[in-house]
């Protein structure tokens, strides 16, 4: 029996998957300890499944305390060690401001104060060791700071990691206890602003992780279940002792579980590479699955700073079932980034919220039943949306109607743009892959966002309300290594690169305990001179020819010419030691409930629309699926095929 | 008011910059040079049949005003399927050499619906010195080669990419704004398919309509009435040029006149009118509504008058590397400061070193000015540019360089209500001979504050640590010497 457990912005989510079924358990959230939302949506779950925390052989969780903690700069107070002449990188980042004509729209202000920036005497280069490290300077200036963490990154580090054991050492002794991060250990590669920023966020979240994580634990032990995994921001999971120590890991932990869920739903229905849309109240997560694995990517910013690590390529825009519709000075309909979050929420429910929102349209279009209350028992009145939705059409001078499905189009609009980012601006066709769309309110969007795209297929899963907690279940559990190693030339050879994913390999499943795990090597590899690279993934002793050739075609696919004559450069190695996660097994299922039909408004049209439960069944849309936790919307020209897992929704 | 309802408005919105973003994320991925690849120092942009720009996807703001008259250049050619046109001849539709222009026209059944335009920096247009940035041209033909409006065959495409340096590359950059633009075509026929031409037609005049309703909402919230402001350039020879601009806001109207300003000189710190207007446009964005759909619509309501002759609307062969990428920050700046803001570094410090084995350039950030309500940001690029830094350990790695400190130079932001923000500190030691080249302003005259604050600290340029260069520099480093750039704070607000 394996339970995963989702820490959302309103709702924890509990999944418990015996044999084929899913049982599942929802608990508000509790923002002060997340561990006591988890542990009751756990002991819901269990009831439900009428099971004793003792039948449970994995507990995993995914959860936002990094996050939030990061992008509320609620950080311990963080020193950085750094060569001398280079403490301010984390500060100076890439030097391109955040927005190109708010002047000072900055950066956010960088983790580590100036005041706790320590110069450490000492100099590395491409070669080797430059200047060597003064001791005695270091623990000096080391004496009298007062810190919660310290972060050490060097120039070359990642390639000479001497300096920088050398210098955690020495931190230790003079200030013992307190967490040190190093960089090489952290993120291990080129580039010394990336990996700066990604060992400062590193040491400043890890205090705070640990506390957390050691209470679930103390939590879960005390309930009488495993210790728990944690969701890695890469789609894999980890103890809860291991993440604790690096705090950078988790910062995506809760869209991964998403993105992972996703990527497994979409293999399991036969659907093949996926576009993952999990639209909540607030904002939409778009992520892409290849071959059943949600893509990952090798670092990206979260919350305005840079994290080089790997970590699922999600892309978040603020557009939800509570985003607010909007009319801008030029006479335009916009829906969001505005949002009126779960309180006071929607017009329609009923809390004082006034203005017009993407749930209150929904409503009115017959989208959602005011005689049925949402996930955690929300009501919905149908009054107070017209008269919010009125009110934005008055200003319009359009009736309530075209109001309501211009909300709901444009919303869908925004979606499409973000789902473009993560596909077409990457060299990625989405048309011939399937949108899995999940989450309280993707499912109602869905047809129309894949319309906008020119994507003829939907999935719709039945656990669509829990479904990251059900990709915590059915995930790996890995520990994701990256080096990098800069081999060219003649010294760019199997035995060397061989050598370098042994070491890592045997790193990897010394702290997974598992001697035999799975091992999955990649290489970020570069035309000598460009500054960036292409993971390519390949054998454990690689053949340099053969990479080449797997280079040169990634790269004209990716960007159109591939240069045979170009010198190789092999920058960074990735090892993935991996325990395959669990296999998702089709349910058993009854016959959908029907229950009856219900007038909806497709554009300029009414039509009666069957209203179905979940459950095997085949329908023509106009349709609505009532599923646990969302609801689905089949348009005219679209056929839905029922089963006990999802629902396919396919363009006739 | 408009031809179309304000949904159908914001949903074509969104498909035509859709579209104008996917031509800019084809440029950049197809793209060899990392100019393009790496910095973005590229756009890409939609037009409807009368040449009015509809669309356009900028990384940085020195393209805004550019792709119009480039557009304009070939306008009344004859045009036919499949057609694209090339240019860079900053007299004819161009800003500087490195900026070269591919045009393809679009045509829905054989007639013109619009066009679809790209612009990309190249590496290098075939100039004396590598990079195509000389720090001491004359004349026009000293920066490369001139391309004047030219129907771009094979033929043609072949045969400029071999007057160039690293003619491959040159080929394939070229190539990838041919395919920018057949991806336009595509696009834009895609929309036509699913909303019918006359639709599109409406949306692309629509989305102009609107551009220009948003933009005067804000001009309107402006005090009505004339304001002036005067800056100088660093010309070599401790020469000073001085510029001065009279803005008048009228209603929904802003007028730009620089009536006034310095002749054009012989040096290249001249600009071609397009360059002056991007900076024009770039400070209304800044000073009305930064999120207007950046297209003709949005400057409607402006008017910029700039002398013909004078340095910012000169007439050939007056050299014009640096006008792009430094009197166009001061043209801003004058803008800017009309309205009461304090000024940031004004400069974007450009440092190209080489032998005959390399060649690197590289821009550096400095300070923001304050804002009314906020402090300037430090360590960044502030106004026409706004491109990434060279990591130290990628320029220790190719390059025979050794960086000697990389930090924000503290102290340098003007004092204030709020703050400017601080400039940068790059100190590099040459590992091999080699040649030194800098295009800087704000070493003579430091970037001014507003409303009291106190002004950015000037910039500084040391050779070996001890010598001082003027703003405009070249010369020789020896292996074992040091070149220390210290660039300019941004100016406070109001007063402390």
């Amino acid at each position: 029996m394996i339970l995963g457990v989702d820490v959302g912005g309103t709702f924890t989510d509990a999944a418990l998957l015996t044999g084929d079924r899913l049982v599942t358990g929802k608990s508000p959230t509790t923002p002060g300890d997340q561990s006591e939302g988890v542990m009751d949506a756990v002991t819901e779950a269990l009831e439900s499944a009428g099971a004793a925390a003792g039948d449970v052989r994995r507990f995993v969780h995914g959860m936002t305390v990094g996050t939030n903690a990061l992008l509320e700069g609620r950080v311990a107070r963080t020193a950085l060690l750094a060569t001398e002449g280079f403490t301010d990188l984390e500060e100076l980042g890439r030097q391109a401001r955040p927005e190109l004509y708010r002047l000072c729209a900055g950066h956010p202000p960088p983790l580590v104060p100036a005041e706790l920036r320590v110069a450490v005497p000492e100099r590395s280069g491409p070669d080797g060791v430059l200047r060597e490290l003064d001791e005695e300077a270091l623990r000096r200036a080391l004496a009298d700071i007062d810190v919660e963490a310290m972060a050490v990154c060097l120039l070359w580090g990642f390639l000479h990691p001497g300096h920088e054991r050398r210098v955690a050492e020495l931190a230790d002794e003079e200030l013992p206890g307190v967490h040190v991060s190093t960089s090489h250990e952290t993120a291990g590669v080129f580039r010394e602003y990336e990996r700066c920023a990604t060992t400062v966020v590193d040491a400043a979240l890890s205090p705070l992780l640990r506390g957390y994580l050691e209470r679930l634990t103390e939590r879960a032990r005390d309930a009488g279940l495993p210790e728990p995994e944690v969701m890695l921001s890469s789609g894999g999971t980890a103890a809860a002792a291991s993440a604790a120590r690096h705090g950078s890991w988790t910062v995506l932990s809760g869209p991964a579980g998403g993105a992972v869920g996703a990527a497994r739903m979409s293999a399991a229905t036969g659907a093949g590479d996926a576009v993952g849309l999990d639209m909540g109240g607030t904002s939409c997560d778009v992520s892409v699955a290849f071959g059943g694995l949600a893509a990952v990517g090798a670092g990206r910013q979260v919350g305005g700073r840079a994290l080089a690590l790997p970590m699922v390529d999600v892309h978040t825009v603020g557009a939800g079932g509570g985003s607010i519709a909007w009319r801008d000075a030029g006479g335009a309909l916009r829906v969001g980034p505005q949002s009126a979050g779960a309180e006071p929420g929607p017009a329609s429910y009923g809390r004082g919220g006034e203005l017009p929102t993407v749930t209150d349209a929904n409503l009115l279009l017959g989208y959602l039943d005011a005689e049925s209350p949402l996930a955690g028992g929300v009501e919905l009145d149908r009054g107070a949306a017209e008269r919010a939705v009125g009110d934005l059409g008055d200003e319009l001078g359009l009736a309530l109607d075209q109001t309501a499905s211009g909300i709901a189009r444009v919303a869908s609009a925004e979606m499409a743009q973000a789902v473009r980012v993560v596909t077409v601006e990457r060299g990625i066709d989405p048309r011939d892959m399937a949108l899995v769309a999940f989450g309280g309110a993707g499912p109602l969007h869905a047809a129309q966002i894949a319309d906008e795209l020119g994507m003829r297929r939907v999935v719709v899963p039945n656990a669509s309300g829990v479904l990251s907690a059900l990709g915590l279940v059915v995930s790996e559990r890995r520990r994701d290594l990256v080096e990098s190693v800069l081999l060219a030339g003649d010294r760019l050879t199997r035995e060397n690169v061989a050598a370098v994913v042994r070491r890592l390999g045997e790193r990897g499943r010394e702290e997974l305990g598992e001697a035999d795990a799975e091992l999955r090597a990649g290489y970020d590899l570069r035309y000598a001179g460009q500054a960036f690279e292409l993971t390519i993934p390949g054998e454990l002793e690689p053949d340099p020819g053969e990479l080449r050739r797997a280079f040169d075609r990634a790269h004209d696919d990716r960007y159109g010419y591939a240069d045979p004559e170009a010198a190789l450069e092999l920058v960074t190695v990735r090892v993935a030691v991996a325990l395959p996660g669990e296999d998702l097994r089709p349910a058993e299922a009854a016959a959908a409930e029907k229950r009856g039909t219900r007038r909806v408004r497709f554009g300029d049209e009414m039509r009666d629309a069957t209203v179905l439960g979940a459950g095997e069944a085949a329908v023509d849309g106009p349709a609505i699926f009532e599923l646990p936790g969302s609801t689905l919307v089949v348009p005219p020209g679209w056929r839905a095929q029922a089963s006990a897992d999802a629902v396919s929704v396919e363009l006739t | 008011m408009s031809d179309l309802d304000p949904i159908t408005l914001q949903v074509m919105l969104g498909a035509l910059r859709a579209a104008c973003d996917e031509m800019g994320a084809v440029l950049v991925r197809s793209a060899h040079s990392a100019n393009i690849k790496e910095r973005r120092d590229a756009s890409t942009a939609l037009f409807d049949a009368e040449g009015e720009m509809v669309i356009q996807a900028e990384h940085i703001p020195v393209h805004l005003g550019a792709m119009p008259s480039a557009v304009a250049a070939v306008l009344g050619e004859e045009h036919r399927p499949g057609d694209a046109w090339v240019l860079n001849d900053p007299y004819r539709g161009g800003t500087h050499l490195p900026d070269i222009t591919v045009i393809s026209p679009l045509f829905w059944e054989s007639e013109l619906v619009g066009f679809a335009a790209s612009r990309a920096h190249h590496a290098d247009v075939g100039a004396k010195e590598p990079g195509s940035m000389p720090a001491d041209s004359r004349t026009l033909d000293d920066e490369g080669v001139v391309i004047p409006p030219t129907r771009l065959t094979m033929d043609v495409l072949h045969d400029l990419a071999r007057r160039m340096r690293n003619p491959s590359q040159r080929e394939a950059d070229l190539r990838a704004q041919l395919a920018a633009g057949r991806t336009g075509a595509e696009r834009v026929e895609a929309l036509i398919e699913r909303f019918g031409l006359e639709t599109v037609r409406a949306g692309m005049r629509e989305t102009l309509d609107y551009a220009e309703r948003r933009t005067r909402a804000r001009i309107a919230e402006l005090e009505d009435g004339g304001r002036e402001a005067r800056d100088v350039l660093e010309a070599a020879g401790d020469l000073d040029l001085e510029l001065r601009l009279r803005a008048t806001v009228a209603g929904e109207e802003i007028a730009l006149d620089f009536t006034g300003s310095a002749a054009q000189h012989e040096g290249n710190l001249n600009c071609p009118l397009p360059v002056t207007l991007s900076a024009c446009y770039f400070a209304l964005r800044v000073l009305t509504d930064p999120d207007v759909p950046p297209c003709a619509g949005a400057y409607r309501p402006l008017t910029v008058t700039a002398p013909e002759g004078s340095i910012l609307n000169a007439r050939p062969p007056a050299a014009v590397a640096a006008g792009n990428v430094e009197t166009s920050s001061r043209v801003a700046d004058l803008v800017l400061a009309a309205f009461g803001r304090a000024l940031g570094q004004g400069t974007m410090n450009n440092v190209t070193l080489g032998n005959d084995d390399f060649t690197y350039y590289e821009t550096i950030g400095g300070g923001q000015g304050a804002c009314p309500d906020a402090d300037g940001p430090s360590a960044v690029h502030v106004a026409m540019s706004n491109t990434l830094n060279t990591p130290v350990e990628a320029l220790e790695l190719e390059f025979p360089l050794r960086a000697v400190e990389y930090a924000v130079r503290r102290g340098s932001g003007g004092a204030g209500r709020h703050r400017g923000g601080d400039g940068v500190v790059r100190e590099l030691e040459a590992r091999a001979d080699m040649r030194y080249s800098l295009l800087t302003e704000r070493r003579r005259h430091p970037p001014p504050g507003a409303d009291g604050g106190r002004p950015g600290a000037p910039g500084r340029n040391l050779l070996d640590g001890r010598m001082e260069l003027p703003a405009k520099a070249s010369g020789t480093l020896r292996a074992g010497e040091r070149l220390r750039i210290e660039t300019p704070g941004g100016g406070g607000h109001g007063k402390d």
